[in-house]
């Protein structure tokens, strides 16, 4: 098991009071949030967090923690020394479900305290199961087609014993055709079972989107950047351009400027009403490497009276 | 409950249809009603119907209650707060959307915390 280092994870002192810790905690938590950070990792690193809080927050904890001195580096092998706790007696919650191995080799579970409050549910007692919520990460090429997709859980679970274990649970989930980010579907039945006749909950995945390499994501609509020649976007052109039902051919008005936006109607995600697809022009010059293009912007240059700055009152 | 040939789960959009009475939804999240009042008040969540006895929630007030939840379970945020972040990040994913998300420093993952005074 590898030795976690919870000052550093806090980015404190070892000598930090329990303000500094309590401020550190609540900065780091606001910014890896994984409800605000939407990074991959943040969740882990949320966690981390959580955990190291959980042991330096409480004065008891921290120096059951200190006890075990301060040459250990974080990711080095551990093991705690036998009895090394003796004497130390913690009152306050037990930790979360899933904190690491290293927290509860040294802490304890959560087993002891949990496994007590569910031997005393009676069994004619009836009660829903809890909804569970989670975070799903799909292609946009999923919710425009629809997919099949294994998902991995990691959820709470009760042993024969009553214990509390914490089990990976893999789902296969159909992900319906049309689903937009940040939209959350059900599953239902999915979420923790109910105790006596009650129903189970039902699990909540709320959907995100990968990047995509072409087009971008706003609700239902879609936007891709179109590149044309800067001709095509002063006189006037019909190009193709890719759409997610495969390529269109799309009219490009004369005397278009750079990043205006042309509609195709119902090509975003199909929800229902489907969304629109945005083509964002992107006039690209061709580069005056060769003489014949130098010639040609020598000529505008001469022929043409005009003054890109002119607004600039220069 | 599970499709016969692929043997995946199927999953339904949730929408806006009015599902549970406030008792109701209280017990399904686990929470006081006088707390899913507040939230009613702040706008995070809109009940359809007009006095209290009248309010049906939706499964999406289910999704924005459990968030609400845990802004509050771990970062200690009240119901104006909540309502505050949940408004700016909103603005931001909308604002994050049109940027070019092809950017690799905007989606670089230990960008964030090489830089931590930039956020």
């Amino acid at each position: 098991m590898e030795f976690k280092d919870y000052y550093k994870i806090l980015g404190v002192e070892r000598d930090a009071t329990q303000d500094d810790i309590k401020k550190a905690y609540r900065q780091l938590a606001r910014k890896f949030h994984p409800d605000i950070n939407k990074e991959a990792g943040a969740e882990a690193k949320f966690k981390e967090i959580g955990e190291a809080y959980e042991a330096l927050g409480d004065p008891e904890k921290r120096a059951a923690y200190d006890q075990l001195g301060k040459d250990w580096k974080g990711g080095q092998e551990f093991r705690p020394p036998p009895n090394w706790d003796a004497g130390f007696e913690y009152s306050g919650k037990p930790g979360g479900a899933d904190f690491s191995d290293f927290f509860s080799s040294i802490f304890g579970s959560a087993r002891a305290e949990r496994a007590g409050r569910t031997g005393r549910a009676h069994t004619t007692f009836h009660m829903r199961g809890e909804d569970h919520h989670a975070t799903i990460v799909i292609d946009l090429h999923d919710a425009l087609n629809g997919a099949t997709r294994t998902i991995t859980l990691r959820m709470p679970e009760l042993d024969d014993d009553g214990h509390v274990l914490v089990r990976d649970k893999n789902l296969t989930v159909q992900i319906p055709k049309g689903v937009t980010e940040g939209q959350s579907i059900r599953l239902k039945g999915q979420g923790s079972p109910g105790m006596g006749d009650a129903p189970a909950g039902d699990l909540y995945l709320e959907i995100r989107f990968k990047p995509d390499s072409l087009y971008r994501v706003d609700g239902k609509n879609l936007y891709l950047d179109l590149p044309v020649a800067p001709w095509e976007a002063a006189l006037g052109a019909s190009v193709k351009m890719p759409t997610p039902l495969g390529p269109i051919m799309i009219k490009v008005p004369p005397g278009s400027a750079n990043g205006r936006e042309l509609r195709v109607r119902g090509r975003g995600i199909p929800a229902s009403p489907p969304g629109d697809l945005y083509a964002v022009l992107k006039i690209v010059w061709p580069p005056a490497t060769d003489e014949k293009a130098r010639k040609i912007y020598e000529e505008m240059a001469k022929e043409l009276a005009f003054d890109p700055r002119a607004g600039l009152g220069v | 409950m599970t499709d016969e040939t692929t043997g995946a789960i199927p999953a339904e959009t949730i929408g806006t249809d009015p599902v549970y009475s406030l008792d109701e939804l209280s017990t399904a999240c686990g929470v006081e009603t006088a707390w899913v009042v507040e939230l009613v008040e702040h706008g995070i969540i809109e009940p359809h119907g007009r006095s209290v006895s009248e309010w049906r929630f939706s499964r999406l007030s289910v999704v924005r209650l459990a968030k609400a939840k845990r802004f509050e379970r771990d970062l200690g945020i009240n119901p104006a707060g909540i309502a505050l972040v949940l408004d700016l990040l909103n603005e931001i994913d909308r604002l994050k959307a049109r940027l070019n998300v092809k950017d690799p420093r905007a989606m670089s993952p230990g960008h964030a915390s090489e830089h931590p005074d930039l956020s």
